[in-house]
């Protein structure tokens, strides 16, 4: 490829020749060309501070970047922990079956696709899910490969036009459409239905308003439209199919006139002969908000981060004012002194929400005390455990409610200049947060002289580039100063010496988002929420194995059982809860035993579990607890940062001994010497990525140890571990030749009309034919 | 000032230095591998963990400023362990060799890659002392021992292993023809008197070396030429007598005495352990008679400790075939040369622990793909045969199959830390070991050091010199977790790495993956 380096140099005098404009440059580079190419690399360090050095080993550390060009179209598969709990595994393989991929290649030999495992795409109630550029699949088994490449394909050069958001014309508005535009929405279609009413409206003259909201939580009913008349009661639908949005708008809203009336029934009456598909039931779409199951899923919720959820446009700032938004952020730099509102947050008793739940009114005395020409504050928004995706959810629903919560801190701790680190896998938040960073500079929240108290604080948007250790408050501000996300030693704390040596507040998005209900409430309302030590609520992504899945704020205390059987519904599709994981890939799982524990920091703790950031998957029995493990520690493993040794080969060892186990070659001191291991490793690593890897591993050997007995001896009960186990076609099969006709390695002979069966030595267990199979004759045993 | 307490001493120390000098410079020694003074500490190694007492937590004293109150504890069995644990952690990714596994495999232990390069360089007498300094019939064994050695040598699956048996030959050969055969100074006289019963390998050896330590030994044996089985189970025409005549000369000339012919039984034995300061069984395999000699039985022969070689804390010691059947030469030979060691603690008066052996990293067979990266320090060639075997290698031969010694030894076997650590901790290379391993490369494009990545501990030392005298590449980390590696940016040539630092990174270097040439 040739590349143009005088389009280097323009990247590099736009953003900058310091050398911690490296990763942003990188980031510009790999935008234009696909890949960093070596030359341009070369010509970066010629024209900048930046050395040779420098760049590689920052361009070699993060995920994102890549040295070879990639094919012409991504195929991501995701591989987080809701998709691996349905098959994500299966589905990678078979995608690079179907495409004929080599072994040892990640493109396909012509170029057109490069398949990668990505952590979480924060779909998790579609799971699993495959991402082909720019169209989200949700719901991939490894039966439907296939056709959703050559739906791709067919899709390919109709251009997507850019979503905007737009109002009604401002006349007389009959009431409102709602529907939410998340990430999670959009995968599973909104897109559509939004185009699809604006069509309907504008085709009927309405006066309709049709508005976008932020995620709702329910994610396991999307696409949900909400109608909500003037007069009258508002009215969710859920799985909305395209089709239908017509009928829907029509039962609630008649349009202007009667001309237009007539000619409307007219239109449908002439609709209706020609296609009678459409007649069936969209009333069994209908939700009412009074429904069991929707009050159940909502009802014991209570939002402080996600208050107005589903209701309030995110980027719509005149709303966030109406409903109270800046008026915490008012109160604090016209009526508080500093010393006051971080007494107002220690009163609150509000504790981190990534996960080590440290006191947060602490920190912020800590670093509101440090002496300082300069401070800053950082929002830690790189949030990557695999399966959670409440922050995403949080800075693209409720951008201006963060900034609130970071403007306030600035102020309480002395701080001017803040910063957004935002995961590189989440675009559509950092486009908000950009957004309503520049709509919170224009209404004069951000800047010189805010609300003309004299306090001056500006904020920017940092992008990570793809690397889970960089969520560590040490390594993130690393890697905003340009370098290899290595953690650093504490003490010194990043409230003595942070970011640029300076004294640093570095908090949760989640916790930021709770700040400004804190201070326009007060500190008791918040305390009052909550138990023990633990006050106030938290973001859950609730996934896995659930029937309701989707993202919660529940009070803390509230009982395991309580958020999986009522909020979320219980186990899905017959089968028994076997266990929950709390905390990703740091933390550990609750059997369900013992699923009356409350969910709050030291309870947790006590039965060897963590809270973490709010990952919660439900495991029943067809999953298998040290694949779980296994699958936690391939993740730290593999985003370890390499700097200490027992972090860097201690995981390692330890993944080695569990892959043994998995796969049918474990030995009796196999265990013996993964809990060494995994002492050791919690012992002895530098930083917390490492220090909690062995944490999952620790709490399976504790509640299931007799399934890791199992697999030594050969057996992997819950029929999950490939090597262990035989897939089988029993008695009632009908011969219908489903299963041959799906198996990709010719294993199963065709024979109509009679019993297959599946030999097992060409089988590589890829679990499409039983789902094929329409009589469930395919076992696993 | 600082005060701080370190094992329960009041410590004060200026504020703002590390802990790891305060503790070290108040007499107590830290190990440490990735820090070094004068750069910016990396807390990566972990070695050099102390305790904090109150909370019980390992903190890396490298990367700590002290603090007022501290209360450390530098050393107890938990950081024994730690310490130990991240050496054996560093130790399984670590893909080297200490010693090469020819010399590890001698049971002489003697340094083969060491007399190979003196040999290919035509150093001849010079070589011949490296042998004599651990096998004390060179000649002798250079046409009788089974070599052991050529089996271990990694060139053997490549073309054939390095000759090093006949090259031991020449090395004793040579010598024989010179004027007067070599031999160390022999220490000033101890006065301590040392019998030895049996004259053959394990015998031989003993006295030689203990004679060179300064003690007076007598050999006896009941036959009336030297040599034991050495004399009387091999022909003429593998080992002519003359060559063993000659070698057992040049023990004598060491100061040995002999008294052959002499038959030793129980009551000649108990008069000997009187008037002597030790005595020594080496009596081999055949029917001695000492089986009724009343003395502790092993399950192969007389019963002695394995290190020291010495019957309980008697004054008798037993080497070679009556302490284990052995039929080779060479173990007898070695055992002798070993217990001349703890032979020597014993008359001086130093607690008896036997020869100390460092700790080995050693790691299995040399892959296809590495063989190339090999013969960077060596020379292409199959393995040269002698004309005849009996007439061995002319001196031209010798210069070029010596040269085809890869070399296998570490540079930094006298100062790499890990070794040095690893002995002193009783690290175990095996305790985390894999099935998988890193291919071991060798870039050597550089006038004056060696860079082998497989033996690298990613302790960034060497980046961050780099980084500090600003190379213009340098050395830099690549890649993430546990496969980073530490490299030239753009795959650079080493040369062009290290233009200005080279020495500097590689003196600094902890292992020896970073050497000087």
């Amino acid at each position: 490829m040739e590349i143009d380096l005088r389009e280097v140099e323009g990247i590099v005098n736009e953003l900058g020749r310091e050398t911690e404009a490296v990763i942003p440059i990188l980031q510009a580079i790999q935008g234009k060309y696909n890949y960093l190419p070596e030359e341009a690399l070369r010509r970066v360090c010629e024209i900048s501070e930046i050395t040779p050095g420098q760049i590689v080993g920052v361009a070699s550390f993060y995920s994102q970047f890549r040295f070879r060009p990639a094919g012409q179209h991504m195929i991501k598969v995701c591989v987080g922990t809701a998709c691996h709990v349905k098959g994500a595994v299966q589905v990678y393989d078979a995608i690079r079956r179907e495409l004929e991929m080599e072994s040892t290649e990640d493109t396909t030999p012509s170029g057109k696709y490069t398949v990668e495992k990505v952590n979480c795409l924060g779909c998790c109630t579609l799971a699993p899910v495959v991402q082909i550029d720019r169209v989200t699949y949700g719901h991939v088994s490894t039966a439907q490969v296939r056709s959703i490449l050559k739906d791709f394909e067919s899709q390919a050069g109709a251009g997507k036009s850019k979503s905007k958001f737009r109002y009604a014309d401002g006349s007389e508005v009959k009431g409102e459409i709602r529907i939410g535009l998340g990430s999670c929405c959009v995968a599973s279609g909104s897109d559509e239905i939004r185009d699809a009413v604006k069509d309907t409206i504008e085709r009927k003259s309405l006066n309709v308003k049709l508005k976008h909201v932020g995620c709702v939580g329910m994610c396991h009913q999307v696409p949900l439209v909400e109608v909500v008349p003037v007069n009258g009661e508002s009215s969710l639908y859920s799985k909305v199919n395209a089709a239908d949005v017509e009928q829907i708008v029509e039962q609630h809203f008649q349009p202007e006139g009667f001309l237009k009336r007539v000619s409307n029934r007219l239109l449908k009456v002439a609709d209706t002969f020609r296609d009678d598909s459409r007649w069936e039931g969209i009333d069994r779409y209908s939700l009412d908000v009074r429904e069991k199951h929707v009050s159940s899923f909502l009802g014991k919720q209570v939002p402080v981060a996600t208050e107005f959820r589903g209701i309030i446009n995110p980027i719509d700032v005149e709303e966030y004012k109406e409903r109270h938004g800046f008026l915490g952020l008012k109160k604090a730099l016209t009526r508080l002194s500093p010393e006051q509102v971080v007494q107002h947050i220690i009163d609150s008793g509000i504790r981190g929400r990534g996960g080590a739940g440290f006191p947060t009114g602490q920190k912020w005395k800590l670093v509101a005390s440090a002496e300082s020409d300069q401070k800053y504050v950082i929002c830690n928004g790189d949030e990557g455990d695999p399966g959670a995706f409440m922050d995403r959810m949080l800075l693209e629903s409720y951008p201006y409610r963060i900034l609130e919560g970071m403007i306030a801190a600035g102020y309480a701790v002395g701080a001017s200049r803040g910063i957004l680190y935002i995961r590189a896998e989440y675009p559509l938040a950092v486009t908000r947060v950009s957004e309503a960073i520049d709509i919170c500079r224009e209404e004069g929240f951000l800047g010189k002289n805010i609300l003309g108290t004299g306090f001056d604080f500006d904020l920017r948007v940092y992008q990570g580039a793809g690397a889970f250790v960089c969520g560590e408050e040490t390594a993130l501000m690393e890697s905003i100063e340009g370098k290899r996300g290595f953690p650093r030693i504490r003490p010194p704390f990043p409230a003595v010496k942070g970011l640029w040596g300076k004294p640093t507040l570095i908090n949760n998005t989640e916790t930021f988002a709770q700040i400004a209900y804190i201070l326009k409430n007060s500190p008791e309302q918040f305390s009052r929420i909550g138990k023990g030590a633990s006050r106030g609520t938290k973001v859950f992504a609730l996934a896995g194995k659930v029937a309701r899945g989707g993202l919660i704020e529940v009070p803390m205390g509230m009982t395991i059982r309580e958020v999986v059987e009522e909020v979320g519904g219980g186990v899905a599709g017959g089968r028994s809860f076997k266990a929950v994981q709390i905390g990703g890939p740091s933390g550990g799982c609750v059997p369900s035993w013992k699923a009356d524990t409350p969910i709050d920091f030291e309870s947790l703790n006590e039965v060897g579990a963590m809270m973490g950031s709010g990952g919660l998957v439900v495991l029943d029995d067809t999953d298998c607890m040290v694949d779980i493990a296994r699958y936690f520690l391939t993740f730290t493993q593999n985003e370890a940062c390499g700097k200490c040794s027992f972090g860097r080969i201690g995981t390692k060892r330890m993944l080695e001994i569990l892959e043994k186990i998995t796969s049918g070659r474990g030995e009796e001191t196999d265990l013996e010497n993964l809990e060494k291991l995994a002492e050791w490793t919690r012992k002895g690593s530098l930083c917390g990525l490492c220090r909690t890897a062995p944490n999952p591993i620790l709490s399976t050997l504790m509640y299931f140890r007799e399934e890791y007995e199992a697999h030594i001896r050969g057996e992997c009960p819950a029929g999950r571990c490939k090597e262990l186990i035989k897939y089988e076609i029993t008695d009632d099969c009908i011969g219908c030749t489903l299963c041959a006709q799906e198996c990709p390695v010719e294993a199963i002979e065709f024979k109509p009309h009679e019993k297959h069966e599946v030999k097992q030595d060409l089988c590589i267990q890829c679990d499409g034919c039983r789902q094929v199979c329409p009589e469930d004759a395919v076992i696993i045993r | 000032m600082i005060k701080l307490k370190i094992d329960n001493r009041e410590v004060k120390a200026d504020e703002g230095s590390t802990l790891i000098s305060v503790i070290r410079e108040s007499g107590t020694e830290v190990p440490s591998m990735c820090y070094l003074e004068d750069l910016d500490h990396f807390t990566s190694c972990m070695v050099c963990v102390v305790k904090e007492r109150e909370s019980g937590k390992m903190i890396p004293s490298c990367s700590r400023k002290v603090e007022e109150g501290m209360d450390i504890i530098t050393l107890d069995e938990e950081v024994r362990e730690a310490r130990k644990t991240a050496l054996d952690l560093m130790l399984s990714e670590h893909v080297g060799d200490c010693e090469a596994p020819c010399q590890v495999t001698c049971p002489a232990h003697m340094d083969i890659p060491l007399m190979n390069r003196l040999l290919a360089q035509g150093k001849f007498r010079e070589a011949l002392r490296v042998v004599m300094k651990d096998i004390a019939l060179p000649a002798v064994l250079g046409r009788i021992c089974p070599a052991p050695c050529e089996g271990a040598c990694r060139r053997k699956p490549m073309d054939g292993a390095v000759s090093i048996c006949l090259l031991k030959r020449y090395a004793g050969d040579h010598d024989l023809e010179q004027e007067t055969p070599w031999n160390t100074e022999r220490a000033t006289s101890t006065g301590k008197k040392v019998a030895v019963v049996g004259a053959g390998p394990a015998g031989l050896a003993a006295a030689y070396h203990l004679s060179l330590l300064g003690h007076d030994c007598v050999v006896l044996d009941r036959n009336r030429l030297a040599g034991g089985s050495m004399r009387k189970e091999v022909t003429e025409d593998q080992l002519p007598g003359e060559v063993l005549d000659r070698e057992i000369d040049r023990i004598a000339a060491a100061g040995v005495t002999f008294r052959l012919g002499q038959e030793v039984d129980l009551k000649m034995f108990t008069g000997l352990t009187g008037q002597y300061d030790a005595v020594i069984l080496a009596v081999g395999k055949g029917n001695s008679g000492i089986g009724d000699w009343g003395l502790p039985a092993g399950s192969r022969g007389v019963d002695a400790d394995p290190s020291t070689y010495r019957v309980d804390d008697t004054t008798l010691f037993v080497v070679g075939s009556a302490f284990k059947p052995s039929k080779m030469a060479i173990r007898a030979l070695g055992q002798g040369k070993e217990a001349s060691f703890s032979v020597d603690q014993f008359l001086k008066g130093k607690k008896v622990t036997g020869e100390p052996f460092l700790f080995n990293s050693r790691f299995g067979k040399l892959l296809p793909e590495e063989y190339p990266e090999y013969l960077k320090e060596s020379v292409p060639g199959d393995r040269i045969e002698p004309e005849q075997i009996s007439g061995g290698f002319t001196p031209r031969q010798v210069m070029e199959e010596a040269a085809r010694c890869l070399h296998c030894d570490c540079r930094d076997l006298n100062t790499c830390k890990l070794r040095i650590y690893s002995d002193q901790y009783g690290a175990d290379q095996r305790r985390f070991r894999s099935e998988e391993r890193v291919t071991c490369r060798k870039l050597d494009q550089h006038d004056v050091v060696i860079y082998e990545p497989s033996k690298c501990i990613k302790c960034g030392i060497c980046v961050r010199i780099t980084e500090k005298h600003s190379e213009k590449y340098g050395l830099t980390f690549i890649g993430r977790g546990f496969e980073v590696v530490v490299g030239i940016p753009f795959n650079e040539s080493l040369g062009s790495g290290l233009q200005k630092v080279a020495v500097e990174a590689a003196e600094a270097c902890p292992t020896g993956s970073l050497t000087l040439k």
